[in-house]
């Protein structure tokens, strides 16, 4: 049994808490909607976003650094190196595995591989989802370049000892050695 | 008598269908004025019944087409955000449109194990309810498709078929979480049957009409001065409670939330109409949103003064009452006042959390029956009281 | 409700139809009806078992008599996966289990690590981002519990009110490390990046508009009749109940029991603020019905709301410049031992147990998750209630699945 102040307790409350809420969802009823209509306006993306990778193939150096930092082996890459120049076979990230953690930007040491503001990941077929992150495949023009003036440059040089060892032929040994450059 | 002759029989009798001035309804008014001379007589009825039974099933669809837009509108705004704003371009307003062919054209899926004449029977029954309810209200003072000198019982009647339909669709699904609903909304239903017609006796018997265009040509005068606003709840303050009570049973009635327990999302899944897809499906939301478009009607007839306004008043003293006009305004009158109750059962049920079946229960028996009756007494000392000082 | 339980003996009445003098006189007639409990399944899919969890219900109409919690349709392995991979590299791990709060479970793992590593010194900026982004993290997870409690009574639009705030705070998180839902933030050593321009003050505005906004959460969904009603008395959960089913964190306080890991079992810098008398633990009182019922435990969290903002506010005022990382390697190597950090996830103790061999790589990383430990008590408050209570019962354990089944 209920008395009769309860009784008439549970209405008020009912009714007067009822007339509450009503109130605060009248009040933003008036009230302009919140939401931006998404394809036609879009929300601004700020600088840090996680989203689909960027790679400044040129700095690059395939140190491997990023493919080993992925908790989900999810990057390939290949090059063959050409001396100082790097032939590019393969660079591919695979956005069914990935998941954003950006694990693989931080160790990069010459902070070469980004993470964009680009989300929108739709396919007509999961295969497409293995992006190739390289913008081209090979070497580069300037690397090219650079490959052939540095060809140049010790065809040159081997030409140049080579004459200098055919005038000094009784000395034995060639004192200048080749010396290597790390940077890429 | 043959069926045809029970027809024109009944829409011709002037105590069932007619009029004091005319002799039918406004159909075959309507109809009697184009007829040519060699269509024979069953022919003509038949045509009349055909076309009122057309009209009404195009409001029937298009309340709920309406209302289905609105409720998506309205929770939206409610909730902070728009709804559907693309489907025909302005605030998506074909949205409801393009839903409907969806599922017109979705498979129609009987599930195995469904009792399939069942599960066909109920969509119908539930529409055939809510289709006959329609038929007993008015559109305005010279339209309507009957009249009816106990039109509330009628609407109330059939309103409440659509009950079995909803038992029969629980039943025939063959799931556990349909069964449960048609439980409910037997229960429920059956417990807010008696304040919904208890509270409704209220303005019954200060307007002294089971009429529905009687009782909004009642509401016409305040203290005797034909100024529209002699609305139930003004004239009688207990009617305002009885409103109150009305509706909250209302809301049960057509299975609204906070009372949406025979659906109850969370808790059974779709309730009973966990199995039912398309068309089917659709049946079911057409017959809520026209029970809630229906029950609003008789709200605002019996008691906020149904085709009555001051503007109603002005141009009954302009003379102009009986033209197109009149009838016009009487007509968006009330269906102004009918959505605003939609509205309004649309904004509690985004408030407001679902109650529980014990809690349905509780408030039905114990809170709301008493109430009303007790609303009953003091409205008949009331109208006694006015009796005695009035006269 | 507990008399209900134990008046419950499933009868199966006589098949054929007979009729019997009973010693009284009266005559009983038996038809052809047996009656047997009905077996329900809730889920996998079911919108009240907030994932994929399955609860199989016994029921007597709408009574339910038993009920089964079913786990493992999420279980990913992700203790197994901490064996084989670096300790950096687990840490996007930490964010999948209970992806509600992911920046608490990035702390915890990171706490738990830098357990072992008594040299690494966290720098205090570090320290209070870290407090910082936990709090917020705590409030939006408060929130979703908020709004799916909603939906679990039947109301929508508290939902959407608690996602809008939500999402702020999504935005925040966006701003400061680019992801909205699994941030890998909190790192072993300190934060990933320092707080962007601007960000510290907008996380100011924000504890403004939402100490507005709380209080209508508050009229719209607790202090509402219908509500309370709803979740009042039902899944009544004792004190002694809570201790012996090692519940921890809104359960725990639901019911009345004044322990809080952050000021309990301090970590990071938390006993600071403590000191400073910030922020109170609220309690379940049993205001509107028993202590310990579902109204309680829903009350706790969204009190728990304000006093992460007070937490955040203090943070606020004491922050300084400063570097966010102390000295750590790129590939972690961690000193030998075994390390357990406990911290006040906002479902409970979310406890990290981590064994290194001086490897690069964990030799066991176990989880105590709060919401695995708290899910067990479902079975013992189920049965006795009405199927619309054991909906709200659920709710009111508020697990996230995904930290159930790992």
């Amino acid at each position: 049994m209920v008395s009769a102040s309860e009784y008439f307790g549970n209405v008020w409350k009912t009714l007067s808490t009822t007339w509450g809420g009503m109130k605060i969802t009248g009040k933003y009823f008036l009230q302009k909607p919140i939401p931006v209509q998404y394809p036609d306006e879009r929300l601004p993306i700020p600088d840090r976003y996680r989203g689909i990778h960027y790679l400044e193939q040129e700095k690059c150096i395939n140190c491997l650094a990023c493919a080993r930092a992925c908790p989900i082996d999810c990057i390939e890459m290949d090059a063959i190196r050409h001396g100082k120049e790097l032939e590019w076979v393969t660079f591919t990230l695979d956005y069914q595995k990935c998941m954003f953690c950006e694990l693989c930007v931080y160790p990069c040491p010459k902070d070469c591989i980004h993470m964009g503001t680009e989300y929108a990941l739709v396919t007509y077929d999961r295969s497409e989802l293995n992006y190739d992150l390289l913008s081209f495949k090979g070497m580069s023009r300037d690397a090219r370049i650079r490959k052939k003036e540095a060809e140049e440059k010790k065809a040159a040089k081997d030409a140049a000892k080579a004459t200098k060892a055919a005038k000094a032929a009784p000395a034995e040994e060639a004192p200048a050695e080749e010396e290597k450059g790390e940077e890429g | 008598m043959s069926f045809l002759a029970l027809v024109q029989d009944t829409i011709t009798k002037d105590n069932v269908m007619g009029t004091p001035h005319d002799g039918g309804n406004f159909v075959t008014e309507l109809l009697a004025k184009i007829r040519p001379e060699w269509l024979p007589e069953w022919m003509f009825i038949l045509t009349a019944v055909g076309i009122a039974v057309g009209f009404i099933v195009a409001m029937v669809s298009v309340i709920a087409m309406w209302s289905v837009w609105m409720e998506r509108k309205v929770s939206g705004h409610i909730q902070c955000r728009y709804g559907p704003m693309y489907a025909g371009g302005w605030h998506g307003w074909a949205q409801t449109l393009a839903d409907g062919v969806k599922l017109l054209l979705k498979e129609d899926m009987i599930p195995k194990g469904a009792d399939r004449a069942l599960f066909w029977l109920a969509p119908a029954i539930v529409l055939a309810g809510i289709f006959g309810a329609l038929a007993a209200m008015p559109l305005s003072y010279d339209w309507y498709f009957a009249r009816m000198d106990l039109g509330v019982f009628t609407i109330l009647a059939l309103g409440s078929t659509t009950t079995i339909g909803v038992v029969m669709a629980g039943w025939a699904s063959n799931s556990k979480w349909s069964l449960y609903g048609a439980m409910r909304e037997a229960a429920q239903v059956v417990a807010y049957e008696i304040p919904l017609g208890v509270s409704l006796l209220c303005p019954l018997m200060t307007l002294g009409t089971f009429s529905l265009l009687d009782a909004s040509r009642e509401q016409a005068t305040l203290f005797g001065w034909d100024c529209g606003m002699g609305w139930a709840v003004f004239t009688n303050p207990f009617n305002m409670a009885a409103f109150v009570i009305f509706w909250i049973a209302a809301l049960a009635e057509t299975k609204r939330a906070p009372f949406d327990l025979p659906e109850a999302e969370s808790e059974l899944v779709a309730g009973f109409l966990t199995e039912y897809s398309g068309i089917r499906w659709s049946f079911f939301f057409m017959e809520e949103y026209a029970a809630m478009f229906l029950m609003s009607v008789v709200g605002a007839v019996f008691f906020f003064g149904g085709f009555e306004t001051p503007l109603t008043a002005l141009m009954r003293a302009a003379d102009l009452e009986g033209g197109v006009l009149y009838n016009l305004v009487c007509f968006g009158t009330l269906v102004l006042k009918a959505f605003a109750g939609v509205f309004l059962m649309m904004w509690l049920r985004w408030t407001l959390p679902r109650v529980r079946i014990d809690q349905v229960m509780t408030m039905g028996y114990k809170y709301l029956t008493p109430l009303a009756l007790l609303c009953v007494l003091l409205t008949a000392v009331w109208e006694y009281v006015r009796y005695l000082v009035v006269g | 409700m507990t008399d209900l339980k134990q008046q419950h003996t499933p009868s199966i009445q006589p098949s054929s139809e007979e009729e019997r003098i009973l010693p009284s006189g009266e005559r009983e007639f038996f038809f052809d009806v047996s009656t047997s409990d009905l077996e329900i399944n809730m889920g996998p899919q079911h919108p009240a078992t907030h994932g994929v969890m399955r609860v199989l219900l016994r029921t007597d109409g709408e009574l339910v008599t038993g009920a089964q919690p079913h786990l493992g349709y999420l279980h990913r392995c992700a203790e197994k996966i901490g064996e084989n991979v670096e300790w950096l590299q687990y840490l996007p791990y930490t964010d999948r289990y209970d992806y509600l709060s992911a920046m608490n479970n990035n702390l915890g793992y990171s706490l738990a690590v830098e357990s072992l590593m008594p040299e690494l010194e966290i720098p205090r900026r570090a320290t209070l981002i870290r407090t910082i982004c936990a709090e917020l993290n705590r409030i939006a997870s408060a929130l979703i519990a908020y709004g799916t409690y909603g939906l679990d009574i039947g109301a929508f639009t508290p939902f959407f009110y608690a996602f809008r705030e939500r999402e702020w705070i999504q935005a925040l998180f966006e701003k400061i490390c680019g992801a909205r839902l699994t941030y890998s933030f909190i790192r072993i050593g300190g934060v990933f990046n320092d707080a962007p321009p601007g960000w510290l003050k907008e996380v100011g505005m924000f504890c403004d508009v939402f100490e507005e906004k709380w209080r209508e959460y508050y009229d719209l969904l607790v202090e509402n009749h219908l509500f309370v009603m709803r979740t009042k008395d039902i899944g009544i959960i004792s004190e002694e109940m809570a201790y012996d089913f090692g519940l921890t964190g809104p359960m725990l306080r639901g019911s009345g029991v004044d322990f809080d890991l952050r000021r309990d079992m301090p970590y990071m810098d938390y006993k600071e603020i403590w000191d400073a008398g910030v922020y109170q633990i609220p309690l379940g009182r049993g205001e509107k019905g028993t202590t310990g019922d579902c109204w309680d435990r829903f009350y706790v969290r969204v009190q728990e709301m304000m006093e992460s903002i007070k937490i955040v506010r203090y943070c606020l005022e004491v922050i300084e410049a400063g570097p966010v990382i102390g000295d750590v390697p790129k590939v972690i190597k961690v000193p030998p031992g075994e390390g357990y950090v406990g911290i006040e996830n906002p479902r409970g103790e979310l406890g990290h147990y981590v064994h290194s061999d001086g490897g690069k790589i964990a030799v066991r990383c176990r989880v105590r998750a709060p919401s695995f430990v708290n899910l067990a008590v479902l079975e013992d408050l189920m049965p006795g209630t009405l199927l619309a209570d054991s909906v709200a019962i659920i709710g009111s354990t508020d697990i996230v699945v995904g930290e159930t089944d790992r």
